[in-house]
């Protein structure tokens, strides 16, 4: 998020999309009502069905699965046309005056620079800023210029018209206007709207660009940075914003750096070379402290061992030969690249996409050790439907874990609030510690490479591991959380703030954005309860916020050049001409508005209506494609699905067609259960709620299928089949998509065959194609075929 | 009338179950073995019993008007009834007032089913099966008569339930000012509903759990103007029974049996 749950109580108009978060993210409702009540906000759902959320909203619009930027494209088209933007916003804060490369250039659903036989957009120079003589982007303030950001976008959209958009999502034309006229209410500097979002949104092909959408649109708006505003995104477990902020995806270390690859980035001068750079002095490109933040890292990790003679052990850390997110880590199981693998709070036999294919990739395997609370399906994956135990090797571990309540350390929420938290009781039986398995496995293996050797051996035998205090047993958080902060390395003092970090050696910190975490006292731990500057609910002292406990981040566009806050009842910072007041502002307390742009994280320093360069794989503009499956033909372009979206060769032809599987099949999650269902399946009061695996189906499916509420139905298709029970409701309409009635099944993906409460997985059935950019896998729209079952 | 009550807003509220549960963990109630039933929608149990005293209840989504479709989710409980039926009609005096609400005291309670039988809000519930299979510490007794206690036997400063709601649908507070609160509301809430309505403020002498619905209550089954049982007939079954009961040796089933011949012989 880059505001904060609290804040949701200060917006005037909620756009919640690809979230139903009144299932969940229970909690954001107290805010959401709030503001509806004392604000009277209006809170529009965009979702194929009607959800709890959907039930709670002041404007419902339906929309077929894997639309959402033909609806998108269409709001941001409307602004445009009504010309309803934050003109002076727009102007000041975004690239809309800068002028773009003639080359670039867009045609039938396609950019300039794609090459058709890699499926990929490998030359992406034409996506660029004109540069002047200084090598500062050109710019045309009266927005005239054919050339500029503004004329490019708003010929771009003008093809998303009211009619295509009832055509492409099913919303009916009129409802559609509505949530566009509400919307961009906003664009009024002391309107405010926010966007809450979830995987609704990023499971698809076109994922990353889904997000795009609501950056335009809020940019557009005004929207960013300012109380009540933001682009926000609901975080699916309480702490996975700590594990992306640890750097716990294949693509980043810690701190959101780039996970440096193999072939352009061999030592550490190519790596820091690859840092964004700017000649605009109105630019603060807060990326090119990179270097800095690196070095800190490697300190952290490496220590003494870590010199400026050897690059501070850059070499001992992985470098990327090709992306590997889940879907190729599982498809390298399959070809037995990869024999072993740690399963850690995570179940793919039910999280997973295609879970039969996840299960026969698990078999390849000579060992897996699984750490969990409970026997899951995976560590149990040779016992599974279809499978035979007498043919798979595969020596499987379980490792007992302890729960959170039974362990202590930090919890990342949504708002990015690190939240101490303490340990209630012992874990049960030998149950650990995720962090005491880490460390006696770390231990363990480096004790063993003293003794044997092997390959590579400088990671493991010169890495600074030293958590367990003396004359003590188990590894100690706080020692991990001072190391993440960061330290002086001659006098190990605990830093305050990443600005003191050096790219000399002489400080080590784990992860830049959470130094000032623990500079001596553990400021996750606070409790503070008093509200903070204005009547926004920052609440300042309660727990701790990355980065440098600001609470609403893009926070230097709350203010106009001048520094005076657009809301002045809401505002978030204030510039009095010399200092800043209010919310710890961005990109260093100094410079004020008039001498800095704010969106500090882009090396132009504005917002990015127009994406250039390699930010993005598929497009500096959004595009609708319609999913890998889909019931219907693109309208748009002639591309059918994302054009760089990759597909992997061993599941090519793997893909449902309409003709055989006519149904949209959607998956999704309910209160009562937790993800895979490891920690909630378990539990008599949550199965009570929720017993059982089922789908939702609209009366004229059940009609004409004979299906009755509460049937048993069988839902298939290529990749696998699930049995149900059908929840027959009104809640699930057809959707007439390009003027045919679409039917669509919603499954929820809880289920699995192992714990106390069984059912099928959903993922039995959902494909191996990802987005774009992320390649999260498309799990939201996908082809099935339904029947009920004898 | 004073002492607290109870607010369930179905405006706000998002079916979330929280209450459901907070109240099962707070009491040490044990789950019910269930499977899906099509509810309607999510609900599950399919009603309030003697291990189940918090009901969410989900009733079928209207979608007239297609861009704000109603779908009523409502919190049910005991409504702690001001001058409530099943205090009246209790043979053994074993349900009385504790504060303002409605308690069953166990150890007095024979199962008798003359509650279950009188409330019109289908409420308390005998336990018919042993819950001690279910690993439950402290165990409920078989053939006795279970529903909400406001967390009376259980004290706390606001009911598990009440506390547990993260969306504002179910508040606690003092019944003078909950009546207020709900009357504003109601009015707010007429704007989107225009049928909208509160349940409880005089039924039974008024009850202790305030509701605001979306529609008239008939839409979600809550009865208009009930009436109180008959007192005299009532009295004259207690007084049979109080013959009979000399004659049970205190065993709780001749008891039951000694209270079913005496509902029969008055008729």
């Amino acid at each position: 998020m880059t505001n904060h749950w609290i804040d949701l109580k200060n917006a005037d108009v909620i756009l919640m999309m690809g979230s139903n978060a009144a299932e969940n993210h229970p909690a954001s409702f107290r805010w959401i009502l709030k503001a509806m009540e004392e604000r009277d906000a209006k809170l529009i759902v965009v979702d194929p069905r009607v959800t709890k959320s959907a039930s709670l909203a002041s404007l419902y619009a339906p929309l077929r699965p894997g639309t959402d930027l033909a609806f998108l494209g269409g709001i941001i088209s409307y602004a445009m046309e009504k010309n309803r933007i934050q003109k002076e916003y727009v102007l000041e804060y975004t690239n809309a005056s800068y002028l773009v490369n003639p080359q670039y250039g867009f045609n039938d659903g396609l950019f300039s620079g794609y090459d058709p036989g890699k499926r990929n957009y490998g030359d992406r120079k034409s996506w660029t800023y004109q540069l002047d003589a200084n090598k500062i982007p050109k710019r045309d303030k009266s927005l005239n210029d054919p050339q500029c950001v503004y004329q490019l976008l708003k010929k771009h959209y003008s093809r998303y018209t009211p009619e295509k958009v009832e055509a492409i999502t099913g919303c009916p034309k009129e409802t559609f206007l509505k949530v566009a006229d509400i919307f961009t209410s906003t664009h009024k500097p002391d309107r405010v709207a926010t966007i809450m979002y979830a995987m609704g949104i990023t499971q698809h092909t076109v994922g990353t660009q889904n997000v795009r959408g609501f950056s335009i649109l809020q940019l557009l708006m005004g929207n960013m940075g300012l109380a009540g505003g933001g682009i926000n995104a609901l975080r699916g477990e309480s702490n996975v914003q700590g594990s992306t902020d640890h750097g716990l995806l294949f693509h980043i270390l810690t701190g959101y750096m780039p996970a440096p690859t193999a072939k352009n980035h061999p030592n550490l001068a190519a790596y820091n070379k690859s840092q964004p750079q700017t000649s605009d002095p109105m630019s603060i490109n807060w990326w090119s402290n990179r270097s800095k933040y690196l070095v800190s890292m490697l300190k952290a990790w490496f220590g003494d061992a870590a010199t400026k003679k050897n690059d501070f052990g850059y070499d001992w850390i992985p470098k990327v030969s090709k992306p590997a997110p889940y879907m190729v880590l599982f498809e390298d199981m399959l070809k037995g690249i990869i024999k072993g693998t740690f399963l850690m709070g995570t179940n793919p036999i039910v999280g997973g996409p295609n879970s039969n294919r996840g299960g026969q990739a698990l078999e390849k395997l000579d060992w897996l050790v699984a750490v969990d609370l409970w026997e899951t399906e995976s560590s149990i994956f040779w016992k599974r439907k279809g499978a035979n135990p007498a043919q798979i090797k595969t020596e499987v571990f379980l490792l007992p874990a302890a729960s959170s309540v039974e362990k202590e350390g930090s919890v990342s929420n949504s708002g990015r609030w690190a939240q101490w938290r303490y340990k209630a009781q012992n874990p049960p039986g030998t149950a650990k510690a995720d962090l005491d398995i880490i460390d006696m496995i770390f231990r363990e293996v480096r004790s063993l490479y003293k003794k044997e050797g092997g390959k590579l051996p400088e990671p493991i035998l010169k890495a600074v591991w030293d958590y367990i205090h003396k004359g003590e047993h188990e590894a100690d958080p706080h020692i991990v959380a001072k190391e993440i902060n960061g330290y002086i390395w001659s006098d190990k003092d605990q830093m305050e703030s990443f600005m003191d970090l050096k790219d000399d050696g002489s400080t080590a910190c784990g992860n830049w954005i959470y130094c000032g975490s623990y500079p001596g006292k553990n400021m996750m731990a606070r409790r503070g309860t008093g509200e903070g500057p204005g009547s926004i609910g920052m609440y300042p002292e309660w727990s701790w916020c990355w980065p440098l406990n600001r609470r609403i981040i893009y926070n230097r566009a709350a203010v106009n050049r001048k520094g005076e806050p657009w809301d002045p009842e809401r505002a978030v910072v204030k510039w009095t001409g010399s200092k800043w007041k209010g919310d710890v502002v961005d990109g260093g307390p100094k410079l004020g508005p008039d001498k800095k742009n704010p969106f500090i994280m882009n090396n132009e320093g504005v917002g990015r209506l127009f994406a250039p360069g390699s930010a993005l794989a598929d497009g500096p503009f959004t595009e609708h494609y319609e999913p890998m499956e889909s019931p219907t033909v693109n309208t748009m372009n002639s591309q059918k699905v994302n054009p760089a979206a990759q597909i992997m060769e061993g599941v090519a032809g793997q893909f449902s067609n309409p003709g055989q599987y006519p149904y949209i099949g959607t998956s999704y999650r309910v209160v009562e259960h937790w993800q895979a269902g490891a920690m909630t399946r378990n539990l008599p009061w949550l199965n009570e709620c929720m017993p059982s695996m089922f789908c939702e189906i609209s009366p004229s499916l059940a009609k004409a299928k004979g299906i009755k509420n509460g049937d048993r139905v069988k839902v298939f298709n290529g990749r696998g089949n699930v049995s149900a029970y059908a929840l027959v409701t009104e809640r699930v309409q057809p959707m007439n998509v390009n003027g045919r009635a679409v039917e669509m099944i919603g499954l929820i993906w809880h289920f699995g065959q192992g714990g106390a409460a069984t059912g099928d997985a959903a993922n039995l059935l959902t494909p191996t194609i990802g987005d774009a950019n992320t390649m999260i896998p498309e799990y939201k729209a996908f082809l099935v075929d339904i029947r009920k079952e004898a | 009338m004073s002492g607290k009550a109870f607010l369930v807003d179905t405006t706000k509220c998002s079916g979330c179950h929280a209450c459901q549960v907070s109240c099962k963990q707070w009491n040490n109630l044990p789950g019910e073995k269930t499977e899906f039933f099509g509810g309607p929608e999510m609900t599950n149990p399919a009603q309030l019993s003697a291990i189940t005293f918090n009901h969410v209840i989900f009733f079928p989504v209207d979608r007239s008007n297609p861009e704000k479709p109603s779908w009523t989710i409502m919190h049910k409980k005991c409504y702690h009834c001001q001058n409530a039926n099943c205090e009246v009609v209790c043979p053994q005096k074993a349900i009385s007032k504790k504060d303002e609400w409605t308690v069953i005291d166990q150890s007095r309670c024979i199962g008798c089913g003359a509650c279950v039988n009188e409330c019109i809000y289908k409420v308390p519930h005998i336990l018919e099966k042993d819950m001690m299979k279910y690993g439950i510490e402290q165990p409920l007794a078989k053939d006795k008569t279970y529903k909400c206690h406001a967390c009376t036997s259980n004290k706390r400063d606001v009911p598990a339930c009440a506390t547990t709601c993260p969306t504002g649908a179910l508040t606690y507070g003092d019944r003078v000012n909950i009546v207020k609160r709900a009357v504003d509301r109601l009015e707010k809430v007429k704007k989107n509903y225009p049928h909208a309505s509160i349940y409880g403020l005089n039924e039974f002498g008024g009850l202790h759990v305030i509701t605001i619905l979306k529609e008239k209550p008939e839409k979600y089954g809550l009865p208009v103007d009930p009436k109180p049982v008959n007192a005299a007939k009532v009295q004259q079954i207690h007084d049979v029974y109080g013959l009979l009961a000399y004659f049970t040796l205190g065993i709780p089933s001749l008891k039951r049996a000694a209270y079913r011949i005496s509902k029969n012989l008055v008729g």
